[in-house]
């Protein structure tokens, strides 16, 4: 791993190094070719190494994630290119040129030994966004304990310049007047992983996200059901009470029309049973309710987990939730239709998590001509014989950039993508393959 | 060598294979099941490595139980689970000889997610030998 | 009691042992820094650490320095399963320069600290620990083993996902042998009509791989074949085929049959009776077949009327007509009831188990969305007639097929739901009520109302079970789930090998999968193939039986009791000027097993790695901590 490489040729860039880039990383590099990975957040995993544990089999999903960010890191012909912004991605003769900005972490990369000397001089308290905002960190920090790279990064919105970090580090690596570095990269072929990124549910007045104090959203449980989380177990946030009840309310930016997201998002049903299994095992005296309109338990696995969940007393309840308000004592009042006849019923609950759906994470318009579909998703002009494939010939899409997906059928797709990536690399350039045959 | 020893101590060993038995160990722990913590468990490719006298002097060395968890029908080494059980008989007519009950040596077959049979295993070896060692 | 030829390591081992809080998943349970503490003062041990986290970058690294500054030369990590992290730390000491051999893993996540709390937790900790550290002690360096791999691959099942994998793999300049049973090529694929929710017409999918698999020189199909016996190992199998002979006249042409697939082209010297094939990797297509409902299922069998999905979809396509009715076997149908996860979510106590004890939990992905599609198709090109959807849970997950629910919902489909337990029944409808059966559902989303639902035809949305493939598993070696579908090795870290190295699986045998999925399966099965062969060489494992010249006799035992012929020998040798015959091991055909040890009476075998001192070392360890 590499953050200053000068060999800026590569066989093949991938745009985006969470687990669908990871994936499509290693399986180039290891059929031969050398890949440039491109990530804008400050560590590869993507959203993978921030959840807790992942269904069906309950791995921790650090333990999963960690070994292939390791290997992509550790790989003689992988390029980590972290904290970037990718401004261009065009094809010209045959290549694909990709223009680039890292962005400054007001650290020398090179020099940073990841001691956290620094984080620990800073003054500055700041909302740590990796633990869902409900414990701080500092100001000039590691992004999170097991990220790639063990690089600091110093946040411009929050230094007050006092200077202790730079005092502390034991290496020089501080550097206040870091600039944007823009480089460019070329390639023979490309394949797009920018995933996804939750709904905004800013946009829905009727769940009245920000306030109503106990209701979250899912990536913020993923954080309080972590092994390394803020709190190190289940508190809900506006009293540090321990729940006695939580309520799930799935379909929160799904097959929503008034959203504008008609569709599914795929992973919601399961990540809610695996959180409210992981809950019955933090919390086993709570009461844990699922709001939903279909259980779509449809991977391996995926049905007997949700029966098994069924069977620890989770309770399932079909109704759409209409509105979501405050209620007496910091709970969460649900008003929802039941199916049992009941009509508009209401609910109280300590604690509700959001099930959000997936949008996508990038928006290619402006910096490369891919086309996207009526979901904003990368468009897939042959979805069945060739779902890797994008209307541009020699650039590829893997994972929720093409459709939100789980993390089995990302994987899957990734390593399709990176078969397709060289079989192009192949037929466009016979002497990429045959060195990536004797490598 | 010494003969007719009884053993003494409470820990039990369990060989473990590691394409069935270990990762259904690992599965219940996975499960966050919980059983004696007196069970320490090797990981072994197959017990067909083990002679006769490995077993006898686990015993005579003190260990209170032995359970091979093999792969059973479904081991990936055609011919080494019926090498292992003749042998095994072998090490039962030993045991005898040697007045070592022979209880406290056990054969069976674990996958990778036989979580229930695993714990009645350990469970049982264990109530075997605190119910030996009174 | 260790075996007296466990020869003492030259330089002593200096062990550094590192311990990992897994960032509370271990140090929650149990006291690290006491385990650290106890580490430190066994033999051999010249460091003991802890890290939050030994898997993550700094935690590697702190081995590699260890290792590079001279601290250390033997290494244990006590941290989660071996299965996730000990490549991981492998690699670590081989990237620090080191041989990773020199590694031995204490698992105190899945074994210690999920399993017990507190006080027995810290003592069993300390105690695998000093067993992993007993070990290491007795480690010697070892060197993988490189065999030349044939650049060939072999793919069982030309279905979407043989086809496809056959197709990529050759495009990658790796010759490829595509093995099908049947005489067409295109699997259970060739049997529909339409692929929701696209639309794509499967003909044309299947025309289109079937002529790019035909149409590659480097890709050789055999249709009518059966693998009947395998051997060999990763990079260089063999496996024996079988091939019947055409039942019809030879053509030089490729045609396609409807339902059926493409029949090769079948030139007059084409081989049949057994072939050999010498193969690097093996790709398992193997696919599915459709569920066959149980007789008296819904009616099924019983009542003319009740036909699966399927069926169908074929009878539809076979004879499309516009018209106000439905037209089925000459029949109009004025009402159709579609009644959904037939074979599927099958669940203990309500559901019966099949003849041979079974029953089929999954859920089968793929049904739901083709019942919909079936549905709407009957809704817009029969308006007169009247479509019923008895489902569960509607699971119109992928892209473009939420919208087609929707469009039936729109076009109007009727959809009543019902619970596992109160499944609907399906009898036949008195002579005055004038359609040939009737449905009565107890319907959820009206409250639990019961409604009878009148049909002249009840459709059963079928799932997938997989293709029978007992004599691959057996010969092969295939591990199988409980819902008998191929077992991965883990759905995330390998989600396409089988433990066997080598052997890969793609598509509907691992589990069910639409067309896109299945394809996807099939890429990333065929780049696991791709990388493996891609260099004509294969690294293995060094964990094999090494022979002690010294102490063989030559007395044979090892190789009666080794159980891969091929793998032992005797073989005469030169020692002390005298000819004796000597055992030698082959070790790319050696698996390690180490049957051959237990039974020499001389102790002059063992297995690499894992050696009978080494486990007697442990046992002591065990017992004296």
């Amino acid at each position: 791993m590499d953050d200053h490489h000068h060999d800026r040729n590569f066989d093949a860039l991938v745009i985006g190094g969470g687990i669908a880039g990871l994936q499509a990383a290693l399986d180039l590099g290891d059929q031969g070719f050398t890949v440039a990975v491109i990530e804008r957040d400050a560590s590869v995993g993507g959203k993978m190494i921030r959840l807790s544990k992942v269904f069906p089999t309950l791995d921790c999903a650090s333990c999963i994630t960690t070994p292939k960010m390791a290997a992509a890191a550790h790989h003689d012909r992988i390029t980590l290119f972290t904290y970037c912004d990718l401004k261009s991605l065009q094809r010209q003769n045959g290549r694909v040129h990709a223009k680039v900005v890292q962005r400054p972490r007001y650290v020398n990369a090179d020099k940073c030994i990841g001691c956290r000397q620094c984080e620990y001089a800073c003054p500055v308290m700041v909302p740590d966004p990796e633990q869902g905002g409900f414990s701080a960190t500092k100001a000039i920090a590691i992004p999170f304990s097991n990220a790639i790279p063990q690089v600091a990064v110093l946040d411009p919105r929050h230094c007050m310049l006092c200077g202790r970090c730079e005092r502390a580090c034991p290496t020089g690596a501080v550097d206040y007047f870091q600039q944007p570095q823009p480089f460019s990269l070329t390639a023979g072929t490309a394949v797009v992983t920018t995933g996804f990124e939750m709904t905004a549910i800013a946009d829905k007045p009727q769940y009245g996200f920000g306030k109503v104090p106990n209701l979250i959203d899912a990536l913020q449980m993923e954080r309080l059901l972590a092994p390394h989380g803020p709190y190190n177990r289940v508190l809900r946030p506006s009293d540090g009470k321990a729940p006695d009840s939580i309520a799930y309310i799935q379909c929160a930016g799904s097959r929503d029309k008034s959203m504008g997201l008609p569709y599914c998002s795929r992973v919601c049903c399961m990540y809610a049973i695996k959180q409210a299994m992981l809950l019955s095992g933090a919390l086993p005296l709570a009461d844990i309710t699922i709001y939903y309109m279909d259980i779509r338990a449809f991977g391996k696995g995926y049905e007997q987990f949700f029966q098994n969940a069924q069977a620890m007393g989770i309770n399932f309840v079909k109704a759409k939730v209409a509105a979501v308000e405050a209620g007496p004592d910091g709970a969460v009042r649900l008003h929802y239709e039941a199916q049992d006849g009941e009509g508009v019923t209401t609910a109280d609950h300590d604690l509700a998590v959001l099930s959000l759906g997936l949008v996508p994470a990038w928006d290619p318009s402006g910096i490369c001509p891919l086309t996207t579909g009526a979901d904003r998703f990368i468009h897939t002009p042959r979805p069945k014989l060739g779902p890797v494939q994008t209307g541009l010939a020699g650039i590829f899409v893997a994972g929720a950039a093409a459709g939100p997906k789980d993390i089995v059928d990302t994987i899957a797709e990734a390593g399709n993508a990176a078969m397709a990536a060289g079989q192009y690399l192949t037929a466009m350039s016979p002497s990429a393959a045959s060195r990536a045959a004797v490598a | 060598m010494t003969t007719a020893s009884r053993p003494k101590g409470d820990k039990i060993l369990v060989l473990a294979t590691e394409s069935c038995a270990y990762p259904g160990a690992d599965s219940v722990g996975q499960a966050h099941s919980s059983y004696p913590a007196n069970v320490y468990i090797l990981r072994v490719k197959a017990p067909a490595l083990f002679p006769e006298r490995f077993y006898l002097d686990c015993f005579d060395k003190g260990i209170g139980g032995i359970i091979v968890m093999s792969c059973g029908e479904e081991c990936p080494y055609e011919g080494a689970y019926h090498a292992l059980a003749k042998r095994l008989d072998r090490v039962y007519q030993e045991m005898k000889a040697r007045d070592i009950d022979i209880r406290r040596l056990r054969l069976t077959a674990i996958c990778t997610v036989c979580n229930r049979a695993f714990l009645n295993e350990v469970n049982q070896m264990n109530a075997v030998v605190s119910e030996l060692s009174d | 009691m260790t075996q007296a030829n466990e020869k003492p390591d030259a330089p002593a081992a200096k062990i550094g042992v590192y311990i990992c809080h897994c960032g509370g998943n271990i140090s929650d349970h149990m006291d690290v820094e006491a385990v650290r503490r106890r580490a430190e003062n066994l033999p051999g041990v010249t460091v003991a650490r802890t890290n939050m986290f030994m898997c993550s970058d700094p935690g590697q690294e702190q081995i590699a320095e260890d290792l590079k500054n001279g601290t250390v030369n033997r290494v244990v990590v006590a941290s989660c399963a071996p299965s996730l992290h000990e490549a991981t730390f492998r690699g670590a000491i081989r990237r620090a320069g080191a041989n990773p051999y020199i590694y031995e893993h204490a698992n105190i996540r899945e074994q210690v600290s999920w399993v017990h709390h507190g006080e027995a937790a810290t003592e069993k900790a300390a105690v695998l620990v000093a067993a992993a550290t007993a070990k290491a002690g007795r480690l010697k360096p070892l060197t993988p083993i490189r065999v030349p791999a044939t650049r060939h691959a072999t793919v069982i099942g030309a279905g979407v996902a043989g086809l496809s994998a056959a197709r990529d793999l050759a495009a990658r300049g790796i010759a490829v042998t595509l093995v099908e049973k049947s005489d067409a090529l295109g699997g259970q694929l060739a049997a529909l009509d339409r692929i929701a929710p696209t639309g794509d017409r499967a003909a044309d999918l299947v025309n289109e791989l079937a002529a790019a698999v035909l149409g590659h020189p480097g890709i050789t199909v055999l249709t009518r074949t059966e693998v009947i016996a395998t051997d060999g190992y990763i990079g260089n199998f063999k496996l024996t085929l079988r091939r019947r002979p055409p039942e019809g006249a030879s053509t030089a042409d490729a045609r396609y049959v409807p339902f059926q697939g493409v029949r090769p082209p079948e030139p007059s010297d084409a081989p049949s009776g057994e072939l050999t094939v010498e193969t690097g990797a093996i790709i398992l297509a193997t696919g599915f077949r459709s569920y066959q409902p149980r007789p008296g299922e819904y009616g099924f069998g019983e009542f003319s009327p009740v036909i699966t999905l399927p069926a169908l979809v074929r009878k539809m396509a076979e004879r499309p007509a516009k018209g106000r009715l439905l037209q089925i076997d000459g029949r109009p149908i004025r009402s159709v009831a579609m009644i959904h996860c037939v074979g599927s979510r099958q669940i203990p106590g309500i559901h019966p188990e099949d003849e041979s004890g079974h029953l089929n939990e999954y859920c089968s992905r793929v049904c739901c969305t083709a019942t919909l599609d079936a549905a709407d198709r009957i809704r817009r090109n029969h308006p007169g007639t009247r479509v019923y959807e008895l489902y569960r849970d509607i699971r119109t997950y992928g892209r473009g097929q939420e919208e087609l629910y929707e469009q039936a919902a729109r076009d109007g489909v009727v959809f009543l739901r019902f619970e596992a337990d109160n499944a609907p029944q399906v009898t036949t409808a008195a002579p005055g009520e004038g359609f040939a059966l009737k449905v009565k559902v107890a319907d959820t989303l009206t409250f639990g109302e019961t409604l009878e639902v009148p049909a002249d035809l009840v459709v059963l949305a079928t799932g997938m079970e997989p293709n029978d493939v007992s004599d691959l598993v057996e010969m092969m070696k295939l591990p199988v789930g409980m819902d008998r579908f191929l077992l991965e090795v883990h759905p995330k870290l390998r989600p396409v090998e089988m433990p066997v190295g080598g052997i890969f699986v793609a598509g509907t045998c691992q589990a069910p999968f639409d067309v896109t999925e299945a394809c996807n399966t099939a890429g990333a099965a065929a780049v696991k193939a791709a990388a493996l062969l891609a260099d004509g060489q294969v690294e293995l494992d060094p964990f094999v039986a090494e022979v002690d010249v010294d102490r063989c006799r030559g007395t044979g035992a090892c190789v009666d009791a080794c159980l891969n012929p091929g793998a032992l020998a005797l073989v005469e040798m030169e020692v002390g000027g005298r000819t004796v015959q000597r055992a030698q091991v082959t070790p790319a055909l050696c698996l390690g097993c180490g049957a051959c040890v237990a039974v020499c009476p001389e102790n002059a075998i063992d297995v690499c790695g894992m050696t009978l001192g080494q486990y007697e070392a442990m046992v002591d360890a065990i017992l004296e901590t």
